[in-house]
Formats: structure tokens, C-alpha cells, sequence
């Protein structure tokens, strides 16, 4: 493939582009090149500098050095008004759609045929169903976009840029929010864009779907490209070691430990509501042995934050029970459950694990500010509080200036080993762990899941639930799949696939076990 | 050594404390000469630091201090040059007009502009405490009104000598005041009611509710003095006037502006110090992460309100049991209001609202003595208040616009920038 598209005509190049932030530098000397209908894949962490570049060649920032060509002209953007102008399009990670207007509606807004004030919809539904069908991008052009799948959606905005002539298309990790099968069918889609003429770069920083999807892989380090390689010529491990520049055991070892017989921690035919009042949680069932990562895989939506918020006590729940070490914890509050050793590393770290403009040490303490060691003479020991912080920001290798520098101010890896280390170093006996590397990097994801070990290798119960099948994969002893709010089957890890997990979690295969 | 040298801190810091103290009470008491006592005190302070910390510290202790004053003297600066040009735009002299304004705030009427400061300091250190828990205590008004009428009341009542009825009075107006706000905070936590609409709608409650009682204590409305007014509480439940102990001073100034003081470095103390302190700091920043870690959010709602209710009122008590002695209709209205202009130009800190405060009431107390005597119009004075206030809360975007026109006229780069997102923000 690679002797191919070396041959074939140059589309866009970048050359030595720099892009500083008052201080940083995000940019350094980056040349790229895209050649026509070619899918390029731009690899590296986070901070790496893929969406500064990203946002440079779309005509939001304007870049300090450098140039960019296209089909060898040198060209400058003032505006994504004149990127698209000239054939790029976009489609963000966060999808820019209006929910309440109609496919069509979406796709044509800022670009609507017709003349004077009207609007001639019949062009334009024409138009967007010929786009559809020649790209093979199936989507009803009259339904609404708040009824459509996320996985719809986005092929939404893939039609809202090719109906503005895209020929480069770019794409912000275009697979972060969709399930197994929704991403099967994107690159089938891609595929076919790319056989259609269309060149295609993607950011992302799963190597798999890198190496699954894309002709040559660029990766960024610090802002600058650290390699350029035919995808063929890649193996994952390469990928990853490139990425991070040390070399990075990616699936992380597990010790034979095996977990104690008895379990300590149990939900029975547990049912909670959603915000809305309906039922989230259906009569799930569960248990979790000490020593033992139990993974419970689904699609998101399927009732694991309901699952999450009840089993700490953050919603009321409407049936069922809770137990943990044989005592029913339903109408305990949340903190008598963590004073009863029960841990909790939330899903949006942001939101439910940190006060941001709190200082590390104020994050640490947090939850036991109440009592010693916090507390001396009745009142806050912030010496004591912050010596803390700084024996456990030595202890999970936290990078930060000092304890006292606000959690905002750390990188997602790092902001999320502040609530490793609170959470961890308080000894639970029961660990509750939702998506704990969402958002994180190779090497912070490595650290993560061997923390996460070493914990249930201490005999910790944890109760671990992801969206990511590689993760339930990596740390999970059993698998629970999650369906509609309960439980649909158990699987042996060890005798299972990504495959089978995916078609129970979608509701594809009835309950067999 | 290192003993000679934390007794050497301690005896400082003792200094520091005694010559702010005494600073202060001489200061606002009206003895200029009390400011120079007042001044001493930094070097003093300064000298603490260097023993305990060394040159160092006293650097990064004066960078602080300059970037603190930096942000507000410059936006008081900007609005009153602004202020100069709209009084030359109407035909008046700036130079008088400011003369006047200055020599009416700080020389002339400088008492008024203690008086002025006192009630606002507290309604502002109220909004500023429910502030903190994420809570918008708009009905500081309210509370106010119900501290005047709990300390008019009991004051009409109470035998006992100043020693004992005083803290009676101040403790019994910060319950009522808190018990006032218990509406707002039930409602808050039982059924989400919006504290900014139920608090709001309690200061009108309150402010009428006051007229009846001053029918109730004393005010006739057939034949009274203007304004309406209750009967004068017992003399033992007033506040101390600087005059009983410092004869110079005027007659009218009193010893509610020290309480004030008191106040704001206890609310301080408790905010920065305490478990609850640092539990309403916890809510107020993100309410969904303390309660994650076991924080009541509604128990820290309701604190928060119930403290806030209690630090108005005593607002109430000041001008009460401080300056009127009796209850006068529409009190000296709008201090409750004008609380959450100075919370707000103080960023919420406690410390800086005493400060805040006081320029608040100065401006007030200049501009009535530069409208009497230059016959100048005191609205410059509000509107260079709402400047003020605008250059403050608004900087930041302020900063933003100048600093893009300051890059576009240099380099003719054209976008406001931010970083991406996934820009790592450490190292």
C-alpha cells in the first residue's frame, strides 16, 4: 500500500508547522503529508499536540511558523470558512448538530440551495440522498437528529462535510464514543470514502484502530512527529513505544492470585430510576469475592452510572439490597459507606472526584477532613494534610509543582492518580471503579491498570465497570454483561472474545448461561 | 538559635496584633494619628515574616500584597478618570469635584463613612459566606430587616447590665436572622426552590413586615416625628460610642465597625480553618464531588443560608442597638443590596471586604459632602461605583479584549486564541 500512495498525487503537506501558546510550544516543526484518497492515521497521547494541528490546518488557529499546502499551493486560513472553501472538512469529537432539526436541515444549515429567502427542500432531500447512497452513509434524511444514534450522528456530520465538497476529510478520534459494532460499520464507511477519491486523517490515540483502519501512521510526541511509518510495517508495540517514548507493556501482567471463596459484597434484584423516573436498574444481581476484578461490559446508557451512583448512595434506590461484609447498606449514607471501607474511583473524575480549584492536598483529605489526621485541636491541619499529599504524590508518582497546586491545574493522568491515591491508601475492603481510564494515555493507562491489580492482589473486592472491552478484558477476572439495566449472562474471560461480549452487550445473543 | 528565634516571632507577631488593634480602634474611631499606628503594623508584619520565613518570604509575601491592591487600584483609577472626563463633559471642574469627594471621605466626614461601612460590611461578609457554599444570598436586605427588628425588640426589653445584655442581643439577632433564612433553606434542600427567588421575596416580606412592627412598638402613626419609629431601647443595649472612651471623637460614631471587624476574621477563620469551612468551600466549587465523598449537601446548604441570615442581622443590630437606638421605617435602607456590590468587589474574601466596605461607604460619605458643597451631582459618585464594580468582575474578559486589540494592531493576528484542549497544563 505504502509504494502505492507514495506515487500517487499529493493532496496536502504540511511544512515545519510551529504553533506557540504565549509560553509552550504545542507545534514544532511538523511536516506531514496527505496523498489523495489515502487515510492517514495522527497518533500520540494527550497534550501531544494532534489537536492543535488539527486546528491549525482547519482554520482556527493560525500557526506562529511554517506552511501548509494544498495540491502544492501554499495557502493561508483566516477562518474554517476558508478551509472548507478549499475542500477540508471536520467532524469533532463533540458532534455540532442541531438535535430538534431534521437530518437534511442539519447537513444543509449555512449552505441551504434555493434562491432569495426560500429554501428549496426538495433540491436539498435530493441532494442528501444522493450523497447517502454514493458513499454508502445510510441515514432516513427526514428523522430528527435527537432521535438518531450516536453512531447516526456522526455519520451525520460526515455528510454535513462532504455536502460542502470536502475532499480531506478530518476526524477527532472518531471512534471514542461509539460501541464495537458501531465502529465496524464507520470504517467500513471510511473504506468506501477512501475508494470514493476522499483522503482521510484521523486522530486518535488507540493504536489498534491505527493500525486496523490506516495506510501510514504519523505519531506526535511534545509537538513534534517522532515517526512516520507504513502502517504494515507497524506492530502495536512499536506504535506505543513511539508514542510514549519508553518502552510500554500494554496489556499489564496479572499475578495467579486467586480470590478468597466467600464473597463479600453482594446487590440483590437491585432496581433504581434514572433521572426521568424510569427504571434504570432492573432486579440486578451480583457478587464480588475479595481478590477478585469482577468487569461488568456494556453499552453506555445501559444503567451503569445508575448502578454506580445507588451502590454508593449518591440516588435512592427502589428495591433490592446492597451488602457488604453481611450488612444491608441501602439506608446507610454515603459517608457511612465510606466509613465502612468502601472506595470509589467515579467515571467523570471531574465532576464526581475532584473539587478542581482545591490544592492536591485539599483533594486527599477530602471526605476526611472531618478527623485526624486532618483535624488537630478541632480545627484544619493543613501542614499535617499537605506532608500527606506529598508522601502519596511520591508514592502514585503524581507530577505536580507541590501539594498545594491546584488538582485543575494536572493533566487528566495525573488528576486521576490524586483520586487513585485517596482512594487506594484509605485500605478498602470494597473498591468501585467506573471507566478509570477514560480520556487517559498509553502510560498513564498502564499505570492505572497495575494499580488496580496490585489492589486485588491485596484482596480487595473490586467492582469494575467500563466501556472499554480491552480494559474488562486486561483486569477482570469475570464478566458480567450488562443489558437494559441487569445482568444478561457471566463469561470466563480466559474463553470468551470481544466479539461475543459485544453481540450480548448490544442484546444480540439471548441469555445462554 | 532556633528558640530565640520563635520567641522572637512570637513577641512580633504580638506587636503586629497590638499595634493593628490599637491602630484600628484609634482609626475609625476618628484619631488620624491612629492610621500612622496603623501603618507601623506592616513593617512589623513584615518583619514576622522575615524571621519565620526569611527575605524570601517577605518577597513573595510583597508580590501578593501588590498583585491583591494591583486589580483594584487600577480599575479605582481607570473609573475615576473616566468619572473626570464626564464631569468635564458637563461643564464641571474635576479637580474640585474629587477635592471635595476625598476631603468629605476621609477628613471632614470620615465618621460617616465608618458608619456607612459597618452595615455593609456585614451584609457583605453574608452574601459572601453563602457565596462560598455556591449559594446567591440576594435577600441580605431581608435578613437585615429581621436583625433590626429581634434587637429592637429585645432591646426594649432587657434589664441586665451592657456586659450581658449586648451579647444577648447580638446572639438573639443572629438566631433570628437565621431563622429567617430556614424558610429559603428548607425549601432549597426539600423542593430545589431557587435561593435567589425566596430570598429575594423574603426582603420585601421582611421590610414591610418592619412598619407593623414599629406600629406594634411604639410608632404612632397620628402624631409621629419623620421617619416612623419605634420607642428607644433600654440604654444598657447599646453599643459602646467611641466617644465614652475617646472624647475627641464624634458623638454619633460607635463601636460597631470593630465588631464588624471581629466578624470578618471570624467568618474568615471559619471558612479557611474549620471542618464546615472547608466542607462549604467543597460544596460551593462542585457540589456533585463532595457529595461523592460523604459531604451533606444539603446539611452545607442550610448552614451556609442559616450563617448567612445570621451575619445579616447583624447588620440590624449595628444600626439598632449601634447608631439609632430604636427602629426607624426603611431603616437607612439598602445596605442589605449594596452587600452583594462589595461581597462581589471583594471576590468573596472575607478579609478584603473589610476593605471593600469601607471604600464603599467613604465613596458614599464624599459624595454627599461633595454634592452639598460644590453642588456637583452625587450620581458621579454612583456611577463611578458601578464602575468600579464593573472593572473588577469584569477583568478577566476585559483582559482578553484589550490584550487581542493590543496583538491585532501589532501583528495583525485576527483570532482570540485558546489552547486545544488536550493541552497538558502541568510542567
Amino acid at each position: 500500500m505504502s509504494a502505492t500512495t507514495s506515487a500517487r498525487r499529493v493532496i496536502l503537506e504540511t511544512r515545519s508547522i510551529s504553533k506557540h501558546f504565549s509560553k509552550v510550544l504545542a507545534n514544532r516543526d511538523i511536516d506531514i503529508v496527505l496523498h489523495e484518497g489515502e487515510i492517514v492515521s495522527l497518533l500520540g497521547e494527550n497534550g501531544a499536540g494532534k489537536s492543535t494541528l488539527m486546528n491549525v490546518l482547519y482554520g482556527l488557529y493560525r500557526p506562529t511558523g511554517g506552511s501548509i499546502l494544498i495540491d502544492g499551493e501554499p495557502v493561508a486560513f483566516a477562518s474554517p470558512r476558508d478551509a472548507i472553501a478549499r475542500g477540508l472538512g471536520m467532524v469533532h469529537q463533540h458532534f455540532m448538530l442541531v438535535e430538534t432539526l431534521s437530518v437534511t436541515e442539519n447537513i444543509i444549515l449555512g449552505q441551504e440551495p434555493g434562491r432569495g429567502p426560500a429554501i428549496d427542500y426538495a433540491t436539498a432531500r435530493r441532494q442528501v440522498v444522493e450523497l447517502s447512497t454514493t458513499y454508502g452513509l445510510d441515514v432516513d434524511p427526514d428523522e430528527r437528529v435527537m432521535n438518531l444514534s450516536v453512531g447516526l450522528q456522526q455519520r451525520v456530520e460526515i455528510l454535513k462535510a462532504l455536502y460542502r465538497k470536502a475532499r480531506i476529510l478530518i476526524l477527532d478520534e472518531p471512534t471514542a464514543v461509539l460501541t464495537p459494532q458501531e465502529v465496524e460499520d464507520l470504517f467500513a464507511v471510511i473504506g468506501t470514502l477512501r475508494d470514493r477519491g476522499v483522503s482521510i486523517i484521523m486522530i486518535t490515540h488507540k493504536l489498534e484502530e491505527a493500525r486496523s483502519i490506516s495506510d501510514r501512521v504519523y505519531v506526535l510526541r511534545s509537538g513534534q512527529v517522532v515517526g512516520e511509518r507504513a502502517t504494515a510495517d507497524l506492530t502495536k508495540e512499536d506504535m506505543a513505544n513511539l508514542m510514549v517514548g519508553r518502552d510500554v507493556v500494554l496489556r499489564v501482567q496479572r499475578s495467579g492470585h486467586r480470590a478468597q471463596p466467600d464473597a463479600v459484597f453482594h446487590v440483590r434484584d437491585l432496581r433504581v430510576s434514572d433521572d426521568r423516573g424510569r427504571a434504570a436498574v432492573n432486579g440486578l444481581r451480583l457478587a464480588v469475592r475479595p481478590g477478585e476484578v469482577v468487569g461488568i461490559a456494556g453499552v453506555d446508557g445501559n444503567g451503569q452510572s445508575e448502578l454506580a451512583d445507588a451502590i454508593m448512595g449518591l440516588r435512592p434506590v427502589t428495591g433490592g439490597a446492597i451488602v457488604l461484609g453481611g450488612l444491608d447498606l441501602v439506608s446507610c449514607s454515603t459517608k457511612e459507606r465510606i466509613g465502612r471501607r468502601m472506595s470509589y474511583v467515579p467515571a467523570d473524575r471531574q465532576r464526581f472526584g475532584l473539587v478542581l480549584p482545591f490544592s492536591i492536598a485539599e483533594n486527599i483529605a477530602l471526605g476526611r477532613h472531618d478527623r485526624a489526621p486532618n483535624i488537630r485541636n478541632g480545627v484544619l491541619d493543613y501542614p499535617a494534610m499537605r506532608s500527606r499529599a506529598r508522601e502519596l504524590i511520591a508514592r502514585f508518582d503524581i507530577r505536580a509543582p507541590g501539594p498545594s497546586a491546584p488538582a485543575g491545574h494536572l493533566s487528566g493522568g495525573n488528576q486521576q492518580k490524586v483520586i487513585l491515591a485517596r482512594e487506594f491508601s484509605r485500605d478498602p475492603e470494597f473498591l468501585l471503579v467506573s471507566q478509570p481510564t477514560r480520556g487517559l494515555d498509553v502510560g498513564a493507562i498502564e499505570y492505572v491498570h497495575s494499580e488496580i491489580l496490585r489492589m486485588r492482589d491485596r484482596d480487595v473486592a473490586i467492582l469494575l465497570i467500563s466501556l472499554e472491552l480491552e480494559e474488562i478484558f486486561t483486569l477482570a477476572d469475570r464478566i458480567l454483561v450488562l443489558y437494559e439495566g441487569a445482568i444478561v449472562t457471566e463469561l470466563d474471560p480466559a474463553q470468551t472474545n470481544e466479539r461475543e461480549v459485544g453481540l450480548y452487550m448490544t442484546g444480540g445473543k439471548e441469555n445462554t448461561a | 538559635m532556633k528558640r530565640q528565634r520563635s520567641a522572637l516571632a512570637i513577641a512580633l507577631r504580638v506587636v503586629v496584633i497590638a499595634l493593628a488593634s490599637i491602630g484600628t480602634v484609634l482609626y475609625t474611631g476618628g484619631y488620624f494619628p491612629g492610621g500612622l499606628v496603623l501603618l507601623a503594623a506592616g513593617p512589623a508584619y513584615l518583619g514576622c515574616v522575615y524571621v519565620s520565613a526569611g527575605a524570601d518570604g517577605v518577597r513573595k509575601r510583597l508580590v501578593v500584597f501588590a498583585r491583591d491592591l494591583g486589580t483594584p487600584l487600577v480599575a479605582i483609577t481607570i473609573a475615576l478618570l473616566i468619572g473626570a472626563i464626564v464631569l468635564v463633559a458637563t461643564g464641571f471642574n474635576p479637580l474640585v469635584a474629587y477635592g471635595a469627594l476625598f476631603h468629605g471621605a476621609l477628613v471632614r466626614n470620615w465618621h460617616i463613612s465608618v458608619l456607612n461601612a459597618s452595615p455593609v460590611i456585614f451584609t457583605a461578609l453574608s452574601v459572601a459566606f453563602a457565596f462560598k457554599a455556591g449559594l446567591f444570598n440576594i435577600g441580605a436586605e431581608g435578613q437585615y430587616y429581621v436583625g433590626a427588628m429581634a434587637a429592637a425588640w429585645i432591646g426594649l426589653y432587657l434589664p441586665f447590665p451592657a456586659i450581658v445584655s449586648i451579647p444577648i442581643v447580638i446572639a438573639f439577632a443572629a438566631i433570628m436572622g437565621a431563622a429567617w433564612n430556614l424558610i429559603p433553606a428548607l425549601l432549597k434542600v426539600r423542593t430545589g426552590a431557587h435561593e435567589v427567588i425566596t430570598t429575594m421575596m423574603l426582603a420585601h416580606t421582611a421590610r414591610f413586615l418592619s412598619n407593623l412592627f414599629i406600629r406594634a412598638n411604639g410608632g404612632d402613626p397620628a402624631n409621629s416625628p419623620h421617619p416612623y419609629r419605634t420607642t428607644e431601647i433600654n440604654v444598657n443595649t447599646e453599643l459602646p460610642r467611641f466617644q465614652q472612651f475617646m472624647p475627641e471623637a464624634n458623638f454619633r460614631a460607635h463601636t460597631g465597625i470593630l465588631l464588624a471587624i471581629v466578624v470578618a476574621l471570624l467568618v474568615h477563620y471559619i471558612l479557611t480553618k474549620t471542618r464546615v469551612g472547608f466542607a462549604i468551600r467543597a460544596v460551593g466549587h462542585n457540589k456533585d464531588a463532595a457529595r461523592a465523598q460523604g459531604i451533606s449537601v444539603a446539611k452545607i446548604t442550610a448552614v451556609a443560608l442559616l450563617g448567612a441570615g445570621a451575619l445579616s442581622a447583624l447588620a440590624g443590630v449595628n444600626q439598632v442597638n449601634g447608631l439609632e437606638h430604636r427602629l426607624l421605617q426603611d431603616l437607612q435602607a439598602n445596605f442589605g443590596w449594596n452587600g452583594i456590590s462589595v461581597a462581589l468587589l471583594a471576590g468573596g474574601n472575607p478579609i478584603a471586604i473589610i476593605f471593600t466596605g469601607f471604600l464603599w461607604g467613604a465613596l458614599d460619605a464624599g459624595g454627599q459632602f461633595m454634592q452639598r458643597t460644590t453642588q456637583i451631582t452625587g450620581s458621579i459618585v454612583e456611577m463611578i461605583k458601578g464602575l468600579i464594580l464593573f472593572l473588577i468582575v469584569a477583568r478577566r474578559h476585559l483582559f482578553v479584549i484589550v490584550s487581542a486589540w493590543w496583538s491585532t494592531r501589532r501583528r495583525g493576528a485576527r483570532a482570540i486564541e485558546r489552547p486545544a484542549m488536550e493541552y497538558p497544563r502541568e510542567r
